[in-house]
């Protein structure tokens, strides 16, 4: 599932770290998330989304593959 | 209780009260077991000295053993505990089976722990599933019929 973590977090020209302290998540997790190799839950995936101001379906794609 | 400890330290003191614990159960026993009582707490605290320093570092070990862990690094401790509880439990099976197999008198603590463990599996089973499903009354079984008068 590919997703716009990384692209909207490089927009705002924040940090994994910054990202990750206001999600309440760990750096870890962030990295994990836009590399495609973990799948947030579902509250995880709003508060991303309501975060950069997009849907949950716009921010991520369970059409395409991670990386593609 | 655990919400007036800091997050950092519940582990560690955990660990060292389990060893305290544990280490009395030896003292207690008296004789030479006292010198390994000692030898235990030193192990103990060192351990518990050790979590706390891990607790400290950023990354997925250091936020479990901080108690800070997220969903995914909490999922990655289940993981773990599953894959140790697969390990325990096949170890359990391979001692009861050796032990009936050439008639050792050591067989039943194997017998033990398999049956602890599969009840632990059926209580969690019944609490989650339950949790989870939720009641009867929560079950949609599709569109009710209705008759034309109502």
């Amino acid at each position: 599932m590919r997703n716009r973590v990384r692209e909207q977090r490089t927009q705002r020209e924040m940090s994994q770290a910054e990202l990750a302290a206001a999600l309440g998540v760990s750096r870890q997790t962030v990295i994990s998330i836009e590399s495609g190799r973990y799948l947030p839950s579902l509250p995880l995936a709003f508060t991303i989304a309501r975060f950069f101001g997009l849907t949950v379906d716009k921010m991520f794609d369970p059409d395409e593959e991670a990386g593609t | 209780m655990m919400a007036f400890i800091r997050p950092r330290l519940r582990k560690p003191l955990g660990i060292a009260l389990a060893g305290t614990v544990f280490a009395a159960a030896w003292a207690l026993r008296g004789g030479d077991a006292w010198q390994l009582s000692v030898a235990m707490v030193v192990t103990v605290l060192v351990s518990a000295v050790t979590t706390y320093v891990r607790a400290g570092e950023d990354n997925d070990d250091g936020a479990l053993a901080g108690s800070r862990a997220d969903e995914r690094q909490k999922m990655l401790s289940l993981r773990s505990r599953a894959l140790g509880w697969n390990f325990a439990m096949a170890a359990a099976f391979i001692g009861v089976t050796i032990g009936v197999a050439v008639k050792a008198t050591w067989w039943w603590p194997f017998l033990v722990i398999l049956a602890v463990a599969g009840f632990g599996q059926l209580l969690g089973w019944s609490t989650y599933t339950t949790a989870e499903e939720g009641t009867t009354e929560d079950a949609d079984t599709g569109p009710q019929v209705r008759s034309p008068a109502s």
